[in-house]
């Protein structure tokens, strides 16, 4: 559907984006995820028109739209601020692209209700001022008028960056319904992991300009390709030596010279261990309490472990408790040392 | 960034953006910086006696001459202005906004007077009260006898005007100020101990200090270029000495016209220091609240009964001098030329004559012979001469305001484009250049410049001939309106979200189109706004059109102006009536336009729909209403 072929995009002798190389399928909803200064923003506005690449092409349906002009590419875009006109009532914002295609008058309306209906905006509400809505109703607007002119992608820029965290989660929710029901193919850019992971169909993730994986949620989450993307998505513990050497001691199949780490919720206490699986010695350092789960921070001699329960009532450890860490070593993610670890944001 | 275009549409662009640069090199060459440096060049180009070029003639003449006194009293007025003015000034906004005075509101009311009446307009209002012949010297004059009847004239009548004609930039921007000021920060010096007169010397005039910097450099220049004061009050300061020297001929004096170059360029140079000190001080920041919980800002009480009533007489002192020039003139509007003679209140003599109708007059000559002037007394709206003087006002500053603000939107929006980057500046500083300067200097270099038939780009046509000094007196108040109005607009340009224009660019509209239905939208209640604050200030502008003297360009204020002499007997018997019935129709247009700006205009579109949704429900209540009632009567 979408094709990025060695997209390279230079800012005077600042290179933003090197060698980008991503496909995307026909009505998958696919992510871009990175640290803020990434270059995701910047693909997508590749992808819209906005930048022109270097060097490399677009192409959409075996269509090169490389120097195609912005309003000719068929794209539709919501904006990080929505970019509602603020001077235009609702209807107008979204009736706007129809009167540019110079659309009857009737059929203009007929389809700015119809897309009113699809996204939950009322009648009453398409004759507001668009700073008469709430954050929510406002981005319902922003789809509603990226979506009238029947594009064949939609691009979101970090749309839900402007709602407060209850907000965040509930229009994820809606927002991933809301692509189903279209099935159009969509472009999500973000730099919360979270969000990410839960809406994606496949993610990016996007580091300095480079794309550092693709793949399924899982994939980037359990499979970290690189040590980048497994100290990005998701909290992770990175194992000193002296535990990784007692985990080879106990006949792990792990290497000192690499970067080892594991995520939190691969830990237990106080379980017994199964075959193939080793236990260290650790006390309580500290407790953090969430409600859907406790985190405890364990010290195991040489370091400190994050370690997540789920609050089931049955375990919950006190502080200065002496407890075991239960570890599989097949849950280890290891990298070779020379791949430097930068979080960004 | 590179962003692709249509060759056709590259053509256009090129077009309109060669069409662009040619306008505003032809505005900035042709009418601001050659008539200027012909003023500043005319000093060195003059001879002396024997016909032999001097070029420092003019500048001996200055320093042996009394030329150097006209600098010197009008430095003597910004200097003692800058004290009464800021002491005025700050009171009323502290009486206002920061300590609690009973009937704030209204004492706010009288102080914010001056935002609706200035210049001529509020200095002949001051005459009609203290001149020797005004009506509350008579008073003094009558209670007292040994009162000094000619105490308002000269510098102390000057002074005493201006101090309270300038402090609208006080009640504008001070008062903005202190309402700014983080609540909590006051709170905190209280609980540390201090009592409401430390927390205002410690705590809030330091955050005030940058304001307080502008409005004295403000207010020092418009002392150094005070112009309608001095001259209906007579007072020998510059520019009235600059136009009366641009007037004369050598006939009568030595070379005048130089010598009024000379003076506009000495006040020109003062500009360009004080402007430069200010922009240095503002650039070197701020104070800035660090408070992200800002809390409104309460009322302090004084807590000494005596600081207290002496506070509360101060401020109603202040108050009865703001308001009783006000009200007097709104009262004396409606009564006949007698009582205004008189300067006494005739209940019986009520009358619209003086804004509406002709009356004749008939008196006794010395020879006992009844006469009779036909028309003699006339009203503001039916007065030929008063009429035209509205008209042509009207015209020449809404014609101004259009094309200072049309200029401005254009320019800004060619700033505002990113692949304009160092041309945008250059541009920006153009059109900025005629605040270095101060208006005089404008209007004399115009009046010299184009007063001859040899200007190439304007056609060989005398522009200070007979009507055409009309579109002369256009350009002037055009050119001289265009830093104030690139300010104001360039900021309405910031609330410009980049991503709009994407969003525009995205649904597939073209530059013009995103202009005109994105853009202009947004920043149109900001355009209309300086619009019409343009034309407040132009419709009653006396300082321009007084430098020009010209009789096809007289001016509204130049007639109100003329009608403190011209109230002789048998003619004109009402002028003094007409002027203050002149002056409450421009209080009552400024306060019109002063309501639609900051009132009416301010409301987005969300306020907008909910007024109009409010309305329709009342009118459907209403109609709901008298249906149920006709019903209720039919069926009775």
């Amino acid at each position: 559907m979408i094709k990025l072929n060695n997209i390279v995009v230079k800012f005077g002798d600042f290179t933003a984006l090197h060698d980008i190389n991503v496909q995307v399928r026909e009505g998958e909803f696919f992510t871009f995820l990175g640290p803020s200064g990434c270059g995701k923003t910047t693909t997508l506005r590749t992808i819209t028109g906005f930048i022109e690449p270097a060097s490399g092409t677009v192409v959409v349906k075996d269509r090169d739209i490389t120097h195609v002009r912005i309003e000719d590419r068929n794209i539709g875009i919501v904006f990080q601020s929505y970019a509602l006109f603020p001077t235009m009532t609702v209807y107008d914002n979204i009736a706007f692209g129809l009167k540019i295609k110079k659309l009857k008058k009737d059929e203009i309306d007929r389809k700015v209700r119809e897309i009113a209906r699809k996204v939950d905006l009322s009648d009453e509400q398409l004759a507001k001022a668009v700073s008469q809505l709430s954050g929510g109703q406002q981005q319902r607007v922003a789809i509603a008028r990226a979506l009238v002119t029947g594009p064949a992608i939609i691009c979101m820029d970090e749309p839900l960056s402007n709602l407060d965290a209850k907000l965040r989660v509930q229009l994820r929710n809606e927002l991933k319904k809301m692509q189903k029901d279209f099935g159009i193919t969509t472009i999500y850019v973000t730099h919360d992991q979270e969000e990410a992971l839960t809406l994606s169909d496949r993610i990016a993730v996007f580091n300095k300009g480079y794309i550092e994986q693709i793949g399924t949620p899982n994939e980037v989450y359990n499979f970290s390709k690189t040590e980048f993307v497994c100290n990005f998505i998701g909290d992770i513990n990175r194992l000193s030596d002296e535990v990784v050497r007692k985990m080879i001691d106990a006949g792990a199949e792990l290497s000192a010279e690499n970067h080892n780490y594991i995520r939190l919720e691969r830990m237990h206490v106080n379980e017994a261990p199964k075959p193939g699986q080793i236990t260290l010695d650790g006390v309580v350092e500290m407790r953090e309490y969430y409600g859907l789960y406790i985190k405890y921070y364990i010290n195991v001699g040489s370091q400190t472990v994050k370690v997540i329960e789920k609050n089931d009532g049955v375990r919950i450890y006190e502080e200065g408790q002496s407890v075991s860490v239960l570890i599989d070593p097949r849950d280890v993610m290891a990298y070779p040392p020379s791949q430097e670890a930068e979080v960004g944001a | 960034m590179t962003e692709r275009l249509d060759r056709r549409r590259f053509h256009a662009d090129w077009i309109a953006q060669l069409i662009g640069i040619a306008f505003f090199v032809y505005l900035f060459f042709g009418f601001m910086l050659l008539p200027c440096l012909n003023t500043l060049t005319s000093i060195f180009r003059e001879k002396n006696a024997a016909g032999e070029a001097d070029p420092f003639a003019v500048i001996r003449f200055f320093l042996a001459g009394s030329m150097g006194s006209y600098v010197w009293n009008s430095l003597k007025l910004a200097v003692l202005l800058v004290i009464t003015v800021n002491v005025v000034g700050i009171s009323i906004v502290l009486l206002t906004e920061y300590f609690d005075i009973k009937g704030a509101k209204i004492l706010r009311l009288g102080y914010m007077t001056t935002m609706i009446y200035s210049g001529v307009a509020l200095v002949t209002g001051y005459m009609f009260l203290y001149a020797g012949d005004g009506m509350l010297t008579s008073l003094m004059k009558n209670a007292f006898p040994n009162f000094n009847a000619s105490w308002f004239s000269g510098f102390s009548a000057v002074l005493f005007t201006m101090t309270f004609a300038c402090t609208s930039n006080h009640m504008l921007f001070l008062r903005n100020a202190i309402r700014g000021i983080d609540y909590n920060t006051v709170e905190a010096a209280r609980n540390m101990g201090a009592n409401p007169f430390k927390v205002l010397w410690k705590v809030v005039l330091p955050t005030l200090i940058p304001t307080l910097f502008s409005l004295t450099v403000m207010t020092f220049i418009t002392g150094l270029c005070a112009m309608s004061a001095p001259t209906l009050l007579g007072y020998d300061s510059i520019n009235p000495e600059i136009v009366r020297l641009a007037g004369s001929s050598t006939a009568d004096e030595s070379f005048p016209q130089a010598r009024a170059a000379l003076l506009s360029i000495i006040l020109a140079m003062f500009t360009i220091v004080l402007l430069t000190v200010l922009s240095a001080y503002e650039r070197k920041g701020h104070y800035l609240s660090v408070s992200k919980t800002k809390a409104k800002l309460q009322k302090q009480k004084i807590t000494n009964p005596v600081a207290n009533v002496i506070a509360h007489i101060y401020a109603y002192i202040l108050f009865i001098i703001y308001m009783t020039p006000v009200v007097m003139i709104i009262i004396f509007s409606f009564q006949n030329h007698s009582a205004i003679r008189g300067k006494k209140l005739d209940l019986n003599g009520w009358t619209l004559i003086n804004y509406i109708g002709k009356q004749d007059y008939s008196y006794t000559n010395d020879r006992g012979k009844v006469k009779t002037v036909v028309g003699a007394i006339s009203g503001v709206f039916s007065n030929e001469k008063t009429l035209g003087g509205i008209k042509l006002s009207f015209l020449m500053s809404a014609l101004a305001a259009a094309f200072a603000c049309v200029i401005v939107v254009v320019a800004c929006n060619y700033i505002f484009n990113k692949k304009h980057k160092k041309s945008g500046v250059v541009l920006e500083y153009a059109l900025l250049f005629p605040w270095l300067l101060p208006t005089i200097l404008i209007c004399y270099s115009y009046r010299v410049y184009f007063n001859s038939d040899a200007v190439w780009y304007v056609g060989n046509q005398n522009l200070y001939f007979k009507e055409n000094v009309r579109l002369l007196i256009v350009m002037a108040y055009t050119v001289t309106k265009l830093p104030f109005s690139l300010r104001m607009i360039k900021a309405s340009f910031y609330a410009i979200d980049e991503e709009l224009q994407d969003a525009a660019k995205n649904l597939g509209a073209s530059p013009l189109r995103t202009f005109l239905k994105v853009k202009l939208p947004i920043i149109l209640p900001s355009v209309l706004a300086v619009f019409a604050l343009n034309f407040n200030a132009l419709f009653t502008e006396y300082d321009m059109s007084a430098t020009f003297q010209s009789p096809e360009g007289t001016t509204y204020a130049m007639v109100i102006q003329g009608m403190t002499a011209d109230a002789t007997r048998g003619a004109n018997m009402n002028a003094l009536g007409r002027r203050c019935a002149s002056t409450v129709f421009i209080m009552i247009v400024s306060g019109l336009i002063l309501y639609l700006v900051y009132g009416v205009g301010s409301r987005d579109l969300g306020e907008r729909l909910e007024i109009k949704n409010r309305r329709r429900k009342r009118w459907e209540k209403l109609r709901g209403k008298t249906n149920k009632e006709g019903k209720a009567n039919t069926q009775a």
